[in-house]
């Protein structure tokens, strides 16, 4: 009886969990069903104030489908080792070319480096890597090393490009991931529009060194953007914009929290010139002071005017909707001020999409003088109430400078005082313009963007000659590397070829899911049917067994975010083959027993005890197979694999376990028959 | 309710009937497979392949004449279960996606007034479909290992190539009939994708899920039975679980038709392949996984014997 209880216990247990972690699934469902129901924007606008956070997480947790169910785009690239060789080279001559190009073809069919393949060419025609690239005295052997790193280097500089602009596309729930030395994936569900996303993928990234304009200037700005939009101008707008958002991006939470929050991080970056002389450090030094000194405040706001030109003050005992009301701009793009007079603007993550939307309208374009523009920084300054917060930036249209100047950049930490830096280097032509630029903005900010997203906004402390830079002030080595790539990003850029692609439109998809589903669902009942015919009350209990097993699939499934496609129903549905095997052999072997004379208890016992060597052993190579599967699949096999193996797994529990606590409880509550068909 | 109760069929006396039946299968399968070969899909072949659905049904002649028009030459083009789903297929990858750009742009000349939606899109490069077939074969191989040396471990080694040499058979008895098909029967849109690999392996799985079943009866009636020959007692045990093989396989079996009816054209291939596998995989894990332990047995047995004898002399 005690052994009974524990393995109820664990029963409901795994059941409990599984439910637990299927709820998000269902509540997405009911969501989906809610909104297909919503009459009009208004309605939809509160119902997402209501609901915006319970269904964004809902939507994270539930089982997502893969782009084959919901439609979608699947890309691989990969970065053109050629053109990656042929922009490093010293020069580019017809030689170099006809080389690269007959490599290229030869590397379609070979296993072997491509700069291997390279360099043996290079050698068939009498030449060596030493002609196009390092130093005369370099070793070959370390030029080609070098030119390694540089084509793994070049797939991280592109997985940057595209998760910053994807991001910026505003995909939900994009997967980038680095596969091999040279490779990148790209699942986007979703996207219909399959040229603008290519162009997207595959277009050159633009760095630009641009001028953060002045707070004063900048205030003046925004002061008419929140004017205007409280005069009530853009209500109409923004509602029915919100709706628009909630379909694409699932930006809806509506924070009515205030930015109190004292932990803000300026950016706290400067660049200096880099020069090792002991003089230059004594300057660092006193810059790092400075930065120390800047201790952000939540002082009052000297000179920002609500629209009424009534001073404001983000304190203020003003309630939070008055705030929104007067302050409409306000709210969304928040200003923090600190001590040494400079401020920043700060917007909530899940305000972004909101903001860039009210930037392109014409009425607030027509507002902002035409030398200015707007940019968001990479990441999150700092999370307040759990969500993350973005500086916003506010600069001079036209850059001062194009990435295309800077030829190398590289990450290190300070030996003189531990801290991280980045060094840049520019070619002569930059040097020179960067000379008079830093000049004329000492003290000032500058910000390095890439493809219109803030990286660093280095403070510039001296006029820097002869174009080597360094960039201080970075959290840690990891935001230094990063900078690094950007840097390099726009210097060398990571030419992408898209080697397979996969799109899915939306209406296959559904007939996929209808399809798979439907058959898998058909298939179930015609197998439950039958186990009830044959096996009576035992082919029953099996069938709740397989619900319950399907329950315990689909909870492994969820807690693992795993992804549901199509070749994944399919696994499913062997999975659930094998479950039935499973009761089939161990009920085969019950009849045989009772049909030996032996009482019902027994034949239980001895069926379930003789069945199970051999479910152990069908089930352990399947596993293998599945598991091989998984290791060397890609895409849509690995999602088959992935559920046969789940299946596996959970049909061990149920088969074993789980119907067998029903006959114990029953034998052991004295019933001396049971109906094994 | 039960199918089959105390049958007592003698399986395997007309084993070399069932050897000679398999092997003339497996060579008219492989003469198929090697004479008109599986149509490769572009995941293996790379290429481009564009499926798009017409609000109207469609001249398949005309989109023909366009294309050729359009200098994509030596593309396939067919319907998909209806005249307005049309696939059109070909071997270039081209740069980036502009084979598919160009496809479209033809297909909205051509069918003016007949729009279109674009269902699915596939661009592989070949250097994917290569390194796929690397990967479905090593994927095969190690399974096959893996599966050997899990089976020499839970078994006796003999029994454990009884069981490989069963998938073997499988495998190729499989490839064969659905080449054969394919060739019989273009309709049927058989082709070697990444679903038919995937079937391919799952029909491993299953296989040896029921050759090990099979096994693992024997391995309990050999203790049980111990005087009587291998011969005899795979017999019986191969009666034993015929029930079992005819439930489970049976259900699978309905299982897998149903996705083949109504699971559509994406299910196709990895339904038809996989049905094929279920009917050799149950047929094998009785006339090949068996029949070869016994041969086998014996075959050793019998080489034993002598050796005995020489031993025996050698001390005299």
């Amino acid at each position: 009886m005690r052994k009974n209880r524990f393995r109820i216990i664990l029963t409901l247990l795994f059941i409990g969990l599984s439910l637990y972690f299927l709820y998000p699934t269902y509540k997405d469902y009911q969501f989906n069903k809610d909104i297909k129901n919503l009459a009009n924007a208004q309605d939809s606008a509160a119902f997402f104030d209501k609901y915006g956070a319970d269904l964004l997480k809902a939507r994270e947790d539930r089982i997502k489908l893969g782009l084959d169910l919901q439609g979608g785009m699947y890309v691989i690239m990969e970065v053109d080792i050629a053109k990656l060789l042929l922009d490093l080279a010293k020069k580019q001559d017809e030689t170099l070319k006809q080389v690269l190009d007959a490599v290229s073809e030869q590397s379609k069919t070979s296993d072997d480096d491509f700069v291997d393949l390279f360099e043996l060419k290079l050698k068939e025609k009498g030449l060596s890597l030493k002609a196009y690239y390092g130093e005369i005295r370099d070793e070959d052997a370390s030029i080609k090393s070098t030119l390694k790193t540089e084509v793994e280097n070049a797939i991280d500089r592109a997985i940057q490009v595209v998760r910053n602009r994807i991001d910026q596309y505003g995909v939900s729930e994009p997967v980038i991931q680095k596969k091999g030395s040279s490779r990148l994936v790209v699942e986007l569900p979703g996207v219909s529009n399959i040229a603008e996303v290519r162009k997207l993928l595959q277009g050159t990234a633009l760095l630009e060194f641009k001028l953060v304009i002045d707070p004063q200037i900048a205030v003046k700005v925004m002061e008419k953007v929140n004017t205007y939009m409280a005069g009530g101008n853009l209500d109409s707008l923004m509602k029915a914009d919100s709706l628009g958002q909630i379909t694409k991006v699932d930006t809806t939470k509506q924070d009515t929290s205030k930015i109190t929050d004292t932990k803000i991080k300026k950016d706290s970056t400067s660049l200096t010139q880099k020069d090792t002389t002991k003089k230059d450090i004594t300057k660092k030094d006193t810059s790092k002071k400075k930065n120390d000194s800047i201790k952000p405040t939540d002082s009052n706001l000297t000179g920002l005017t609500d629209s009424n030109g009534n001073p404001i003050d983000t304190n203020q005992q003003m309630s939070e909707e008055e705030f929104k009301k007067k302050n409409p701009w306000f709210y969304l793009v928040r200003p923090q001020q600190f001590q040494d007079g400079s401020l920043v603007w700060l917007v909530r993550e899940t305000d972004k999409p909101k903001v860039l939307k009210l930037l392109e309208k014409k009425e607030i374009q027509d507002i902002i003088p035409a030398d200015i523009s707007f940019a968001f920084s990479n990441r999150s300054t700092f999370v307040d109430e759990g969500e993350n917060i973005y500086q916003f930036y506010v600069l001079k249209k036209a850059p001062e400078l194009t990435g295309g100047v800077v030829i190398n950049a590289r990450s290190n930490i300070d030996p003189t005082n531990n801290t991280p830096v980045v060094y840049m280097e520019m070619n002569s032509d930059g040097s020179a313009d960067w000379a008079r630029i830093t000049g004329a903005n000492i003290n000032k900010q500058i910000a390095i963007v890439l493809d219109n997203v803030v990286y660093s906004a280095p403070v510039v402390r001296s006029k820097i000659t002869g174009g080597s830079s360094q960039i201080e002030g970075m959290a840690n080595i990891q935001e230094a590397k990063l900078l690094e790539i950007v840097l390099k990003a726009g210097a060398l850029p990571a030419p992408l070829s898209i080697i397979e692609e996969r799109t899915v439109g939306p209406s296959l998809g559904e007939d996929s899911i209808q399809k798979g589903l439907y058959s898998s669902i058909i298939a179930l009942i015609l197998v439950a049917i039958f186990m009830l015919v044959y096996y009576r009350f035992a082919g029953g209990v099996a069938d709740i067994a397989l619900a319950f097993n399907m329950v315990v699939i689909m909870g492994i499934m969820a807690s693992f975010h795993a992804t549901l496609t199509l070749p994944g129903i399919a696994g499913l549905i062997l999975s659930i083959g094998m479950a039935v095997d499973s009761n089939v052999l161990i009920y085969e072997r019950i009849r045989e027993e009772l049909a030996g004379g032996k009482p019902i208890k027994t034949a239980i016992e001895i069926g379930y005890k003789k069945a199970f060597s051999a479910i152990l052993d069908g089930h352990v190579t399947s596993i293998i197979t599945a598991i091989i599967l998984y290791q060397f699949g890609t895409g849509p096999i690995q999602g088959f694999a992935l559920t046969l193996l789940i299946g596996l797994i959970a049909n061990l529990f149920t088969a074993i376990v789980m119907t067998r606590i029903v006959f114990d409880v029953m034998t052991d509550k004295g019933k001396s028959t049971i109906n094994f068909g | 309710m039960q199918f089959f109760h105390g049958t007592n069929i003698d399986f395997l006396s007309k084993r070399k009937l069932f050897y000679l039946a398999s092997t003339a299968l497996i060579v008219i399968g492989m003469v198929a497979f090697f004479a008109k070969g599986l149509v490769v899909g572009i995941d293996f072949a790379g290429g481009t392949e564009v499926l798009v659905r017409f609000q109207k049904d469609v001249e398949i002649n005309n989109i023909r004449t366009s294309m050729d028009q359009s200098g994509i030459t030596g593309a396939e083009i067919k319907t998909l279960g209806s005249d307005r789903d049309i696939l059109i297929r070909t071997a270039e990858p081209g740069e980036g996606t502009s084979v598919s750009d160009r496809i479209k742009e033809a297909l909205t000349k051509s069918e003016a007034g007949n729009t279109f939606e674009v269902l699915r899109i596939d661009k592989v490069g070949p250097k994917i479909g290569k390194e796929l077939t690397t990967s479905a074969i090593y994927a095969t191989i190690f399974s096959l290992i893996a599966i050997l040396i899990y089976l020499a471990f839970r078994f006796e080694f003999l029994y454990a190539l009884g069981s490989v040499v069963a998938l073997l058979h499988d495998v190729l008895m499989t490839l064969g009939i659905v080449a054969l098909t394919g060739a019989l029967f273009p309709s049927m849109n058989l082709e070697l994708n990444q679903g038919m690999v995937a079937a391919f392996l799952t029909l491993i799985g299953f296989s040896v899920n029921d050759t090990v079943v099979v096994f693992d009866r024997i391995r309990e009636n050999i203790k049980l039975f111990k005087s009587e020959s291998i011969f005899s007692v795979m017999n019986k045990s191969l009666n034993y679980t015929l029930n079992r093989t005819i439930i489970t396989n049976g259900t699978v079996f309905i299982t897998v038709l149903i996705l083949l009816i109504f699971g559509g054209e994406v299910n196709r291939s990895f339904a038809y392949t996989f049905l094929i596998g279920i009917i050799t995989g149950t047929y094998s894990s009785i006339y090949v996984a068996g029949a070869f332990v016994v041969d086998a047995k014996n075959y050793f047995d019998k080489k034993k014997k002598p050796a005995v004898r020489n031993a025996v002399v050698g001390k005299a």
